[in-house]
């Protein structure tokens, strides 16, 4: 569809997947409408705009589709079918996203079984076409991503300082196993966008915080899919964060890109706007998704090919209701071209050896000695350390040259389980420890950004950790230690990689 | 009914892959073939209506009527519909009231010029929602199959009853194709066909269970009882005619399993014309797919809801080419249905009227019906737009006079 007008309307309902209900007789309708056609003019103004974006459903009826139009042939083999919500109140169209199936189908072992909308591409256009999403893509909630309540939870205690108040992990379904690694390959519908919007869900489905509170989103990312079009654009029209005003949402929304430390750098700019007084901002969100880019093996570039992963986290800043406080940071930058990658190309470029001392290893321990000097901390006073980590062996060298012992490092070092997810790389490691820390646990993270570097923070986490860790069922332990999991071939990893 | 409208003349192309032919070289055929039947020339006819589904779409021909105008040398009043129940509705109203006395009702498609893009088209026209959702053109039917099968707790050895009397459906339609000399596929074929196809490609339908792509035109000549006697000419009256509409998206309405559109298009058709189911013996039905006829018998009243598929396994045997319903023969898709005559959208509802016509005047050769011996008084068409979105119903009668 190169028309965008018609695109943006068709996302605008079916991204979030757009409902109403007429509040005099009940009667649901999938769209936004302005009168219910059983009660007619009197229900004028009396629709509740609703959407089936946070619900579960019900697959109905199913079948195979593996002569898809042409738009859809690069998924090959689906299941396609109808999803009812609200006991059949509404009924759509629905596409069972995460299959690569063989063999034979059965209709009936899948009907009656419960979905919830993923956030996904639609289907294959133009390279220089607006790349279409939906949420009519749907998974099994008894498979890889588990059912989550989004309840909104009014806040009870303010800190002094500003911290992350929820976060939450996305990455995808499908692994590459090779070089006694783990890495995750997107399903050939995602990409950082689609990551990048089911982080941030999963981050308000996790704080309890209503979208609207949201004031400002920055998204970091090395792989979006346009030069020129905001991430964060969609994941505020999305997420339906900040004030809904008409169409509009009333936030301020930006991207970044600092190759890794994209999202990283914007933690205490988040931290920064919910406390200024006169900002009326409560809650920022960053989020870093990437869906790691490298040329096939073989090719220039190729090296990183063993390396990349897929997926990312979004983060909530705010005051109130905080499970860990940002004590403090520490950012040092130089120009060091380590690895780039030039517009218009596909691939990034590195700078081999180059990448290691004078690049990651520099910035990582300048940021992480010079963050200790000036809060007087030494390594053992910390719980955990948190390094970017573009490989296996880099930040494991990085954290015991630095005084760390592996039970502070390693429950941080998850590129063994996703692969390197760029942007999302460090964040996911924070999220691993969030995952386990206790109350009073003080975190100390670096990331890492080619060209060049690091950021470090301070985190304390708070007793409110424990309460909120009830509300997420979607975790880095969930994500990695999964029996749904599916492993893939080579050639399969680099097809769902390049996906439409 | 006041200045009742009839059919003075039917004509038609053989369907099939024109791939040598302009859409316009169609139409014109179709209506030539017409005009010869009759004394009518084209300068005969008051106004035009025609129907195509997606001409803008699959030739870049935008405004249908210009062609027409230059085909017929004519500057009378023309109108394009989607269907050609629609123009032929249209048309009826017009003659009806005493608007016109002479009209010509074509419709054409001409889809093998879009091979590569015709699905994503047909999808996105009758069901943008389910189409972004990643549906097929055959997805809905499995889908109407489904929910079928649900609705009606049917499990077990059951299922191959069904399986069994859908594949019978295509048999039937094939083996009265194979006496229609303008079908686009005129062989016959057996139950063991339908099931392996479906086999080929694990599912519960397979390619014999869908009408084909095709192109073609067909017209007719519509004008008053009253005008056809002074002609002299021989006609079949258009005893009634009603179309009812649904949602463009299968999966928000709230009936899966049947059409509501054809249910309450055949009730208003009963109403207007005083007929009875039974008064009609003989139907053209929108077989786009064995599931889409199977599900018309229900919906337009010969069988009882959730019952059709017994009827059908029970006694279409291919050497009847009819359904024995409560001990009544019922006669459907004489000219071979979409399934073997073919389905060029826009003339797919004007090769029914053709076939009706041909049934109700007797010359209708090997595929020819007689009920009780004589020739049926009464025939129907169902016409579909879209996956169930739009049904029209027509009621043609012999002349009784």
């Amino acid at each position: 569809m190169s028309s965008e007008p018609i695109e943006r309307r068709v996302s605008y309902l079916g991204d979030r997947l757009r409902a109403s209900r007429c509040q005099i007789c009940g009667k649901e309708y999938f769209e936004l409408r302005d009168y219910c056609g059983n009660c007619g003019r009197e229900s004028f103004g009396k629709m509740a705009n609703m959407d089936l974006f946070y619900e579960k459903g019900k697959l109905e009826v199913c079948t195979l589709i593996d002569e898809p139009t042409n738009k859809f042939s690069k998924f090959e083999r689906f299941i396609y079918g109808i999803v009812s919500f609200h006991d059949g109140k509404i009924r759509v169209p629905a596409r069972i996203t995460d299959q690569i199936l063989q063999g034979s189908f059965n209709p009936s072992s899948l009907e009656g079984r419960e979905v919830t909308p993923r956030f996904r591409r639609r289907y294959s256009v133009g390279q220089n076409d607006v790349v279409p999403t939906i949420s009519l893509a749907f998974t099994f909630t008894d498979e890889y991503y588990p059912y989550q309540e989004y309840k909104i939870v009014q806040p009870t205690k303010e800190y002094e300082l500003p911290g992350i108040v929820g976060y939450g992990v996305y990455s995808s379904r499908f692994r590459i196993k090779d070089g006694g690694i783990e890495r995750a390959v997107p399903f050939i519908d995602e990409d950082s966008v689609t990551a990048a919007v089911e982080a941030g869900k999963f981050a308000l489905i996790h704080s309890g915080v209503d979208s609207s509170w949201v004031g400002k989103v920055y998204t970091g990312s090395e792989s979006n899919p346009y030069a020129v079009k905001p991430i964060a654009a969609k994941v505020a029209q999305v997420l339906q964060l900040g004030e809904k005003d008409d169409d509009l949402q009333a936030i301020d929304a930006i991207d970044t890109e600092f190759a890794c430390k994209a999202a990283t750098s914007m933690f205490k700019d988040a931290c920064a706007i919910v406390n200024y007084p006169c900002s009326n901002i409560n809650y920022a969100m960053v989020i870093g998704a990437d869906n790691s880019q490298a040329a096939p093996r073989g090719y220039p570039g190729g090296e990183l090919d063993a390396f990349v992963g897929y997926g990312g986290a979004a983060y909530i800043f705010g005051k109130k209701d905080v499970i860990a406080q940002i004590e403090g940071w520490y950012s040092c930058t130089s120009d060091t071209p380590d690895f780039w990658r030039r517009d218009g190309e596909p691939y990034p470029m590195h700078g081999g050896r180059f990448t290691g001392d004078p690049a990651y290893n520099k910035h990582v321990r300048k940021a992480a000695s010079k963050m200790m000097e000036k809060s007087n901390l030494k390594p053992c006073d910390f719980a955990y350390f948190v390094p970017h980590q573009p490989n296996p062996s880099f930040p494991v060298r990085i954290a015991k040259d630095l005084g760390f012992k592996e039970d502070q490092f390693m429950p941080a070092i998850q590129m063994p389980k996703f692969g390197n997810t760029y942007s999302g790389a460090a964040l996911v490691g924070l999220a691993a420890i969030l995952d386990v820390a206790k109350p009073d646990d003080l975190i100390l993270m670096v990331s890492y950004g080619s060209g060049a570097g690091s950021d470090a923070y301070i985190l304390r986490t708070t007793n409110q950790i424990l309460d909120k860790r009830q509300r997420q069922k979607v975790n880095i332990k969930s994500l990695s230690e999964n029996q749904f999991l599916e492993f893939v071939d080579y050639s399969t990893y680099r097809r769902l990689k390049q996906g439409m | 009914m006041q200045n009742r409208p009839v059919i003075v003349a039917v004509g038609r192309t053989k369907f099939g892959e024109h791939y040598g032919k302009e859409p316009e070289k169609l139409i014109e055929e179709a209506w030539l073939a017409a005009s010869n039947e009759c004394n009518l020339e084209r300068k005969d006819l008051d106004t035009c209506y025609m129907a195509d589904y997606f001409l803008p779409i699959t030739n870049k021909l935008g405004l249908e009527e210009g062609f027409l105008s230059e085909l017929t040398e004519l500057h009378v009043p023309m109108e394009v519909t989607r269907s050609f129940s629609a123009a032929l509705k249209t048309a009826c109203h017009a003659i009806q009231a005493g608007v016109y006395s002479i009209a010509l009702v074509g419709g054409i498609e001409k889809m093998t010029d879009r091979w590569y893009k015709i699905r994503d088209d047909l999808m996105l026209l009758e069901d943008p929602w389910s189409y972004y959702a990643g549906g097929t053109p055959e997805a809905n039917h499995e889908l109407l199959l489904r929910a079928y099968i649900k609705e009606h707790g049917i499990t077990g050895d059951a299922l191959d009853v069904l399986s069994d009397a859908l594949a019978k459906i295509a048999v039937k339609n094939h083996a009265y194709g194979a006496k229609n000399p303008y079908a686009q596929y005129q062989r016959k074929i057996s139950v063991e066909t339908v099931q392996n196809s479906r086999k080929s490609a694990n599912k519960a339908l397979g390619l014999f269970d869908y009408a084909p792509i095709t192109d073609g035109a067909t017209a007719l000549i519509l004008t008053s009882e009253a005008v056809a006697k002074k002609l002299g000419v021989c006609f079949v009256s258009v005893y009634g005619y009603n179309s009812a509409t649904d949602y463009l998206n299968y999966s928000t309405r709230d009936e899966l399993s049947h059409f509501v559109a054809a249910q309450f298009a055949m009730q208003g058709v009963l109403k207007n014309s005083c007929l009875n189911v039974w008064d009609i013996p003989i139907w053209e039905v929108y077989d786009q797919s064995t599931m889409m006829e199977m599900v018309s018998l229900e919906d337009l009243g010969y069988c009882k809801v959730g019952s059709a598929w017994r009827s059908i396994s029970e006694s279409c045997l291919d050497s009847k080419g009819c359904y024995e319903i409560d001990g009544k023969e019922l006669y459907v898709n004489m000219n071979g249905g979409l399934k073997a005559d073919g389905n060029p959208i826009g003339a797919t509802g004007g090769a029914q009227i053709h076939e009706l016509f041909r049934q109700l005047t007797g010359k209708a050769d090997q595929r020819q019906v007689l009920i009780d011996g004589v020739l049926p008084k009464y025939g129907g068409s169902l016409e579909f737009e879209g996956f169930g979105t739009k049904a029209y119903v027509n009621i043609l009668g012999r002349d009784l006079t």
